[in-house]
């Protein structure tokens, strides 16, 4: 396995229809956590690495969907609902959660270096953990740019924009928890490719 | 300048090029025109439904099942030299498919006897196509010594579960073997366990038992040598 080829394909996985269920409750999180974007998606991040890895090396996770469809649904309260008075410290839980949550959802599509670090990832160790944030570096990178055109953004726009993404992105986590909870994610995942596609 | 403003746009700007270079990469399909199959499929689909399918696409669909519990997949790939590829965990069938596309099997046991790849695929899944070359090739060379291949559609979003959809991708993508129509997911979940990835390819001997198991794209010149130690040398 080469790790420019890992990192490669992190990147082209970013373009791929499998990575949605990734990319769109990251998003989501972005957007809804406003001011706080930056800690709330890397805190997803965290999360995506830390249940991918523990399901991909076949050491945990693979919560029942209801499980998953809840995470998905406190971290969605917690960054609407101040129940934590500061926002970025709201936003590190509800990331955490959100990203656990994506990731118990994914099915990836697997190239030839990722694959072979799937192929072995049950018998390593914190090497596995580390080329598997390397590959999700690149899949995740749209996510970055998010967070990092978030921060380039102008405090009076932000000012006016904040309150419309935080709908937009709080319904879209809302309604990925239902669809979740009723076994149709991938169907609104899809609906949300065909319409881009199109 | 604000250096923290300096450092998003410079990690903006590495994104959008990373991206970009990966997308526009040469000798290399598109993975978004790719990625756009369903869409393509779809409307070729409708097309189908007009005018009949194109010619060379069977389109006999069986909804036969086998009633036997599915075993939990091995885990890693052998490596196959001139030894005997390994027997891994499990003597796993097909259960709770919705139906056959090319074919009029009910199960694994209808190719009993064969040397048998067993493809989890699904038509809209990038990487899953580029295998696709390599076991057209396989299959070429040996499916008249007893080799066959069965593609078990496990499909990611309600347009791949389309059997239209899925049909008119067989007959674009050359895919001539049968398709197993795996729509719930049944044996993907139940063959790979919480390892579950697009494609997944496993190799089943003669007594079906599993002796090849390997995620993703690659190992092809692995696969190719326990299908031809199994062809020349039987279970």
């Amino acid at each position: 396995m080469s790790i420019p080829g890992l990192l490669a394909e992190g990147f082209e996985s970013a373009l791929l229809a499998c990575s949605l269920i990734l990319l769109v409750p990251g998003a989501a999180v972005g957007l809804t956590a406003r001011a706080a974007a930056v800690p709330a998606i890397l805190s997803f991040a965290v999360g995506v690495l830390a249940l991918s890895w523990l399901r991909f090396a076949d050491r945990g996770g693979d919560f029942p969907p209801l499980l998953v469809a809840a995470g998905l649904m406190v971290a969605t309260i917690l960054l609407l609902v101040p129940l934590i008075s500061r926002l970025d410290l709201a936003a590190i839980p509800a990331g955490l959660l959100a990203g656990g949550a994506a990731a118990e959802l994914w099915l990836p599509c697997v190239g030839p270096d990722f694959g072979q670090l799937l192929n072995e990832l049950p018998d390593r160790g914190a090497s596995g953990l580390g080329l598997l944030a390397l590959y999700l570096f690149g899949t995740l990178s749209p996510l970055v740019a998010l967070a990092a055109l978030h921060h380039l953004t102008p405090d009076w726009v932000l000012e006016r924009l904040e309150p419309i993404w935080a709908v937009v992105g709080g319904t879209l986590l809302a309604l990925l928890a239902v669809a979740t909870a009723a076994g149709l994610h991938d169907d609104l995942v899809g609906k949300l490719f065909q319409w881009s596609a199109a | 300048m604000n250096w923290s403003r300096f450092v998003a746009a410079v990690l903006v700007i590495a994104v959008v090029v990373a991206l970009v270079a990966v997308r526009f990469r040469p000798d290399e399909p598109s993975a978004a025109t790719d990625a756009a199959i369903g869409p393509e499929a779809a409307d070729r689909a409708a097309t189908d439904a007009a005018t009949g399918p194109e010619p060379g696409a069977t389109r006999s669909i069986t909804g036969g099942e086998e009633a036997s519990t599915a075993a939990i997949a091995p885990t890693t790939a052998p490596e196959v030299g001139p030894e005997a590829p390994p027997v891994l965990d499990g003597k796993p069938e097909l259960t709770g498919l919705d139906g056959w596309l090319q074919s009029d099997a009910t199960g694994l046991a209808s190719f009993d006897g064969q040397v048998r790849i067993v493809h989890f695929w699904t038509f809209g899944c990038y990487n899953c196509k580029n295998t696709l070359p390599h076991l057209q090739d396989l299959y070429a060379e040996h499916h008249d010594d007893g080799l066959e291949i069965i593609g078990v559609h496990a499909p990611e979003f309600d347009y791949e579960a389309d059997v239209d959809n899925i049909a008119a991708a067989a007959v674009d993508l050359g895919v001539t073997w049968p398709i197993a129509l795996d729509t719930e997911k049944v044996n993907f979940r139940a063959w790979q366990g919480r390892r579950r990835f697009w494609p997944r390819t496993y190799v089943l001997d003669q007594e079906g038992r599993v002796r090849f198991d390997h995620i993703g794209e690659g190992a092809y010149d692995e696969l190719a040598a326990t299908v031809q130690y199994l062809l020349a040398n039987g279970a």
